[in-house]
């Protein structure tokens, strides 16, 4: 029996890092032909450089921008205020769950209030957040907050709510207490969702933060965007959005990270094709 | 000697009554009775098996028992104690495996033990000793979803055994298996209970099953009034799952019983 299941698990990594290499040449490729593509299509002049600018100007913008770390004080107000609303979301969020999930008359009271608030565009409420929370990062973080809170709050109750109700009977009867049927059952059960939700709030922090700058601050990429887009940049704007994108994909890597190591358990031994 | 052979019978020779249920009456809301009148012992060490159609009641009788259900009329005591969910001297065993997906089969199995107090380094000892019985030492460090259905439920049972309480209440554990598979687990569960000395009542529609382990079969009134017959199951022990299929006397109490559950659900 053993013997089947490593034979399978080293199947499995064999496909994995034998072809790990050819994924990553195959990526290549890929990333070349677009370029190439871009590139190609306005040399051709079957589009205008003003408008899409070219691959070759986009590394040129990420070059002026890096080169005297004239970008890095924007870039570190824009990091902070995703992490900070990255956190409270996270910690708010969790915290919420738990309680409505343990509190059924709690949350059928406040529920079509969630969803309400959730159903606003939060991105028109941006100005209001500028006005009550001034132009600091106070406000941008308030609007990256009310967008990665939601979605961390529901994607932790949907997974508290589906728990495996024989796994619960089971620990009561073995005499567990409240106290460990949430660290042992509830929690580890609610952990693929939570991880869900962390990657989508994450993204959401990062978009409410930049939008957020755009409407009004004194420093961030957001800033940045506003005045290359005001002078027809486009190379600027276009290198500005792919250091936000490398940035997310950084933090989400993390998470990846994090996540292949905590639900190792949930790989089970039959793919469904 | 008539007289001394009675009174012998009455106190010190036989094991002490575990389970008493009297006049027991259950209702899910007012319409009616799920059980009405029914009266049930069983005796320390005694291994019992309740059969009955779908829908007599055996299961609840089962969870009455255990606490989970409330009695709305007659007494019951399980240890000269009314029954209470999450007792310290009850295990009950799911028809579902109900294994944690994330522990290992040894965090399984330790699982049960750390809920019932036991430090670390005696977890790992007892839960090693038990995965060894059922047979599932080289499986030890897999997650559950490697594991087929006959692995998982012998992960439940070493899991509910590693615990030593002392009364298994046990509800249809191997009604998702094979009857290859059955046989094995039949052989696994005797195994466990004959080395502990424990009381078990064991609920299952599954006639050879109930003849394979048990020392009494109960069979039960479709009416939801309790137990109608009670065959004794006389097979020496150790028992053997397998052996026992190719058994005469076996065969006959099977018959027997299918009669009198027959009988039962007209």
């Amino acid at each position: 029996m053993t013997n089947i299941a490593n034979s399978e698990a080293n199947l499995g990594a064999a496909v994995r890092s034998s072809g790990g290499r050819s994924i990553l040449v195959a990526r290549a490729l890929f990333l070349a032909a677009i370029l190439a593509t871009w590139q190609g299509a306005v040399a051709a002049g079957l589009a205008s450089a003003a408008f899409i600018s070219t691959p070759a100007g986009v590394a040129q913008s990420l070059w002026h921008l890096f080169k005297h770390g004239e970008v890095l004080p924007d870039l570190g107000t824009t990091v902070l205020e995703i992490v900070i609303a990255f956190a409270l979301s996270v910690v708010f969020g969790i915290a919420t769950a738990v309680v409505l999930d343990r509190n059924d008359w709690l949350n059928r009271i406040v529920s079509p209030f969630l969803t309400a608030f959730n159903s606003m565009p939060r991105i028109a409420l941006g100005p209001l957040f500028v006005l009550w929370f001034g132009i600091g990062i106070a406000s941008k973080v308030v609007l990256a907050f009310s967008l990665g809170y939601f979605i961390m709050l529901l994607s932790t109750l949907g997974g508290l709510k589906n728990v495996d109700r024989d796994l619960l009977l089971m620990s009561r009867l073995f005499g567990a207490s409240e106290l460990r049927l949430f660290r042992h059952v509830r929690f580890p059960w609610a952990l693929p969702s939570i991880f869900a939700g962390l990657k989508l709030t994450l993204i959401y922090c990062s978009a409410g933060a930049v939008i957020g700058e755009m409407i009004a601050a004194k420093s961030g990429l957001g800033v940045l965007l506003q005045s290359f887009s005001g002078r027809f940049d486009v190379a600027g704007v276009l290198a500005l959005i792919l250091i936000v994108a490398l940035l997310v994909m950084a933090l989400t890597s993390l998470l990846d990270l994090a996540e292949r190591r905590l639900l190792e358990w949930t790989k089970g031994s039959t793919d469904v094709p | 000697m008539v007289l001394n052979a009675t009174s012998d019978q009455e106190s010190g020779n036989w094991p002490p009554v575990d389970i008493s249920v009297q006049g027991l009456a259950v209702s899910f809301g007012q319409a009616r009775y799920a059980l009405t009148g029914v009266d049930l012992s069983v005796r320390r060490g005694e291994f019992v098996a309740l059969i009955g159609a779908s829908g007599c009641g055996k299961t609840t009788l089962l969870n009455v028992i255990a606490g989970l259900v409330p009695a709305a009329a007659g007494t019951v005591t399980v240890g000269g104690a009314p029954p209470a969910a999450g007792r310290a001297d009850i295990c009950y065993v799911l028809a579902r495996d109900a294994l944690l997906p994330w522990r290992t089969v040894t965090g399984n199995v330790e699982y049960g033990l750390e809920l019932s107090g036991i430090g670390r380094e005696e977890r790992a000892r007892k839960a090693a000793s038990y995965i060894e019985k059922v047979g599932l030492l080289a499986a030890r460090d897999l997650y559950p979803s490697r594991l087929s259905q006959g692995m998982r439920q012998r992960v439940s049972l070493a899991r509910a055994f590693a615990v030593g309480r002392s009364l298994y209440l046990m509800d249809e554990p191997f009604s998702a298996l094979d009857s290859q598979t059955k046989l094995v687990l039949h052989d696994h569960l005797l195994g466990l209970w004959e080395s502990s000395g424990t009381t078990v009542v064991f609920v299952t529609h599954d006639i050879g099953e109930a003849i394979t382990l048990a020392d009494r079969v109960l069979v039960m009134s479709k009416m939801g009034t309790g137990v109608v017959d009670e065959i004794r199951v006389d097979l020496a022990r150790p028992r053997s799952a397998e052996a026992l299929q190719a058994d005469a006397h076996y065969h006959d109490l099977y018959r027997r019983t299918w009669m009198s559950l027959k009988a039962s659900a007209q």
